[in-house]
């Protein structure tokens, strides 16, 4: 082989690796970045799905990063807040029942809070409560 | 060497003696050989350099290889452990603001909110294994059984009137195991809890644990106790009827 095969091959090696550079750069960079809700178990339209089909406890439970004080990107806060507000009705139960009373009190600013912020979202809280309601079976 | 003639010191190069003039043949041989190597010095640089010029395309090809292949390699890297970069940056985070972080775990565990005090926990990488968060790492441990048995039992229990159930025998499953999870890892480390320094912590989530077996599942202390003591399957039929056929 000659030397300007060569140096053709190693320019179309060079132009490969390049290529390859900068086809993965943006995401090493992205996963160096990445949000601890973002990842593929809790994934926002996970949530949505769930709230689309009234599966509200799952939607609860995924939603409980932000709870723990995660960052939510502003587009998918809607979501988590639905969830959080499903949580908080659920618990409610058990920390009234459990007698811690400024929890009690805590929970239901919260809640109220979430009703006043997602007025649009109103059905949906309905529906919730609703689903809280029915779940409880201590006097059945 | 010396000149022939007056004996004064003379170069191996000098073609006449500085002293006496004379015209010095004795180093002729020297003088040949020494112009021979100049040229041929001259005339192997002029090949080097020729040579030089024809490759440097292929140097700079190959050195850009080995940067751009360095490049790679530490992407790829990079994009391989960049969770675990991620988690140790967090780590070292959590530990700088331990002082924060113990203010705030505080706030939950008072509060008796044993599942945000879990996601606080996990979203903020806190390592309950090592120090400063030492002294944790039971509450920790228990606080995600719990949290796994509150979402178990959501999941099989809250659902709006138009909701489809894909699977609700999992979700069976799921509930009956997180509840027998939870009750076993409770008795298995009762010693450990005992000696714990959050052991009233502790307790009162198992408290809450029973708590949403009865207010959810319909289970009150005598049901609870006629529960644990029947097997798996009969366990999952009683859940079956209460969470399915209700």
């Amino acid at each position: 082989m000659n030397k300007k095969a060569i140096f053709i091959i190693s320019i179309a090696v060079n132009i490969l690796l390049g290529l390859m550079f900068i086809t993965m750069l943006p995401g090493a960079l992205s996963s160096l970045q990445f949000e601890y809700v973002e990842q593929e178990t809790i994934r926002p339209d996970s949530i949505r799905d769930y709230l689309e089909r009234e599966d509200y406890g799952i939607a609860a439970s995924l939603s409980r990063p932000i709870r723990g004080g995660a960052d939510i990107a502003k587009e998918n806060a809607d979501y988590f807040i639905l969830g959080e507000y499903a949580e908080l009705m659920f618990l409610k139960e058990v920390f009234a029942k459990a007698g811690n009373a400024d929890t009690v009190r805590s929970c239901e600013d919260r809640i109220s809070a979430i009703r006043n912020e997602m007025s649009e979202y109103g059905v949906i809280l309905d529906k919730i409560d609703q689903s809280v309601t029915n779940a409880v079976r201590e006097s059945k | 060497m010396k000149c022939s003639s007056c004996g004064a010191e003379i170069g191996l190069t000098d073609k006449v003696c500085a002293h006496c003039g004379r015209v010095i043949t004795e180093n002729a041989g020297y003088r040949a050989d020494l112009n021979f190597y100049k040229k041929d010095s001259a005339r192997t640089k002029k090949k080097v350099r020729q040579i030089l010029s024809e490759n440097i395309p292929m140097v700079i090809s190959s050195f850009v290889m080995i940067v751009l292949l360095i490049a790679v390699i530490a992407v790829l890297y990079v994009k391989g452990n960049a969770y675990s970069f991620r988690e140790d940056a967090a780590r070292r985070d959590s530990v700088k603001n331990y002082e924060t972080y113990s203010v705030i775990i505080k706030d939950y565990l008072d509060a008796g909110d044993y599942t945000g005090f879990a996601a606080f926990e996990e979203n903020h990488s806190i390592a309950e294994w090592e120090e400063p968060y030492a002294d944790l790492w039971l509450l920790c441990d228990m606080a995600k059984e719990y949290a796994y048995l509150v979402s178990a039992v959501e999941s099989a229990t809250m659902f709006g009137p138009d909701a489809r159930w894909y699977n609700p025998e999992s979700y069976v499953r799921d509930c009956r195991s997180a509840i027998w999870d939870f009750n076993f890892e409770f008795e298995r480390r009762l010693s450990d809890i005992d000696a714990d320094p959050y052991r009233d912590y502790i307790y009162d989530m198992k408290a809450k644990a029973d708590i949403i077996m009865e207010v959810y599942l319909g289970l009150d202390e005598q049901g609870r106790e006629q529960y644990f003591a029947s097997s798996d399957i009969q366990q999952e039929a009683y859940l079956e009827e209460v969470l399915i056929h209700e």
